[in-house]
């Protein structure tokens, strides 16, 4: 039972990412659009933020289960 | 305790099957096993290329109509460009370092790719890679400002009087921070990796003995459609780690390059 | 943590080596010994499978690997790509130089093109207008000619009408005194009679023409 419900938690934590990461993507892909120059500097700031958020859901992954254990 | 192998899809769903062994990563000597893999293929290309650097064009020997030297030198340039356009005009001297972390990283996860594990799918060889890079960023700011100097950079901005004792809050939140920019930079890489392992060997198992053709049961590998993203994830994950170093550096060492910065052009404001 | 190794980072190389080395077999008798430690165990039961030993054996080989790689491989692939990079830049700038020569004698070339063709203009018309002189020279002088022939041709002919007359005359003026000596029957062909024609003749002379 506690299983399903951490399973639950971890796809919605899955959920909130994706929008995030889809958030990044469409921001960083409209400015490289608009200011075709400077997509060097985009990608960077883009995959910098990619990572961090990211990040929280691989926090997720590894910490709150051993927590609610 | 079952629970937890259950709920974490991700990167445990192959656990139950391959046993508590797969879910520990290789032993000691197996992780070296794979470190020597990667460290051989990396020295077996690096000495491949080598003798082409005489040339006044880097045309070189090609592997796999591959030019090998060429890469290197693509990957040169990306990491020089990466190092010059995060950390400024001094950030040149760091090239090596940043260049050894992406291509041990990218050939460890390459390895990843062909083989049960590797190197960069093992969290303790990623949290060594991160003390390397977080200890060598606090060098340099030790280089750079000084002991006392990069300690007090923890602190934050200067505060008057009893406000100091934000201060003190704001040092003490700064170190976890730095410790767990440790944490950060091995997790993600391991957490990618690896996850990207545990979800191909998922799908590979959605396919076992999917198809019955009386008594004799095809398995189609799933896993293997998750290559191509795979691949990019390898190549991302070996820029984000040099290009979190090289952010973490310019953090450390932004000051006198700030100095120079003012120094040498005052005039352009956007 | 590492900072205690970093802090020789500075160091030559076969320090970070030896460093590496003692730190390699460290994190495999590190590795042996916690094996069964609490928070070890706390780690892999959540899904983090973490081993200590590992951490630090890859600390040790990465610091045996920067000196080794950078000897190796990068130091050398740097100076390759400078050295072509200051290869292409010095081609470039020959040639850049190459050009301006190039560039500078074709401007002398026409500045001495456009010279020549000035003092050959210049010839032309130092030859155009000495050659009129001389016409006009010659022109004068055979004017001159021509006018002193002509004065001289009239002289002529004037002495020479002069000299007819006064045949004439003298011829006119002895018939005339042969014709009156003839009819007088003496000789007149006296001084006197002789001025005494001339005074006759000059008087009914006709002027000549």
């Amino acid at each position: 039972m506690t299983g399903n419900v951490l399973g639950l938690g971890i796809g919605i934590a899955a959920f909130g990412v994706a929008i995030g990461l889809g958030l990044i993507g469409y921001s960083a892909m409209q400015g490289m659009a608009r200011q075709p120059e400077a997509i060097g500097k985009l990608q960077t700031a883009m995959l910098i933020a990619l990572a961090f958020v990211e990040l929280v859901f691989l926090l997720v992954v590894f910490i709150v289960p051993g927590s609610v254990r | 305790m079952k629970a937890v192998f259950e709920t974490a899809p991700l990167l445990l769903a192959a656990a139950g099957k391959e046993g508590e062994k797969g879910h520990h990563g290789p032993s000691f000597v197996g992780l070296f096993v794979y470190v020597a893999l990667v460290l051989a293929v990396l020295f077996a290309l690096m000495a491949y290329a080598k003798p082409g650097m005489s040339q006044r064009v880097f045309s070189g020997r090609k592997l796999l109509g591959l030019p090998i030297l060429g890469s290197f030198e693509q990957i040169y340039l990306f990491i020089e460009q990466m190092c010059v356009g995060t950390i400024g005009s001094h950030g040149r001297k760091y090239i090596p370092m940043i260049m050894t972390f992406w291509m041990v990283i990218f050939v460890g996860n390459l390895v990843a790719l062909f083989f049960p594990t590797s190197p960069t799918a093992d969290l303790s060889f990623n949290l060594g890679i991160a003390l390397i890079s977080i200890g060598y960023v606090q060098w340099e700011g030790m280089r750079a400002n000084g002991v006392f100097g990069h300690l007090k950079h923890f602190a934050g901005p200067k505060l008057p009087g009893a406000l100091i004792l934000i201060s003190a809050i704001i040092f003490v939140i700064e170190l976890i921070s730095e410790l767990m920019k440790n944490v950060s930079l091995s997790l993600r890489l391991f957490g990618n990796i690896d996850g990207g392992h545990q979800a191909a060997v998922a799908m590979n198992e959605l396919g076992k003995h999917i198809i019955d053709l009386g008594g004799f049961e095809l398995s189609i590998p799933f896993g293997a459609f998750l290559l191509p993203i795979k691949l990019l994830t390898c190549v991302v994950q070996a820029m984000i780690f040099s290009l979190l170093t090289c952010v973490y550096l310019s953090l450390v060492t932004h000051h006198d390059d700030h100095g120079d910065d003012h120094g040498h052009a005052p005039a352009p404001a956007h | 943590m590492s900072q205690e190794h970093n802090e020789k980072g500075g160091a030559p190389a076969i320090v970070l080596i030896v460093i590496g080395v003692v730190l390699m077999f460290g994190g495999m008798i590190l590795s042996d010994q916690t094996k069964e430690a609490a928070f070890i165990k706390a780690l892999a039961e959540q899904g983090i499978p973490l081993d200590i030993g590992k951490t630090v054996a890859t600390i040790g080989v990465f610091m045996i690997l920067f000196p080794v790689i950078k000897s190796f491989f990068t130091n050398p692939l740097q100076e390759a790509i400078g050295q072509r990079n200051t290869d292409l830049e010095r081609t470039f700038s020959e040639a850049e130089s190459l050009r301006g020569q190039m560039t500078e004698m074709k401007a002398d070339y026409e500045r001495r093109l456009v010279e020549t063709e000035a003092q050959a203009r210049e010839q032309i018309q130092a030859q155009i207008r000495e050659a009129q002189d001389l016409r006009k020279t010659l022109m004068a002088e055979a004017t001159q000619q021509a006018d002193s022939m002509k004065k001289r041709a009239q002289e002529e002919i004037e002495a020479e009408r002069d000299r007819a007359l006064t045949g004439i005359r003298l011829q006119v003026a002895n018939l005339t005194l042969q014709a009156t000596e003839r009819i007088l029957g003496e000789n007149m062909d006296t001084d006197r009679n002789r001025r005494l024609i001339d005074e006759f003749l000059d008087q009914i002379e006709v002027p000549a023409s």
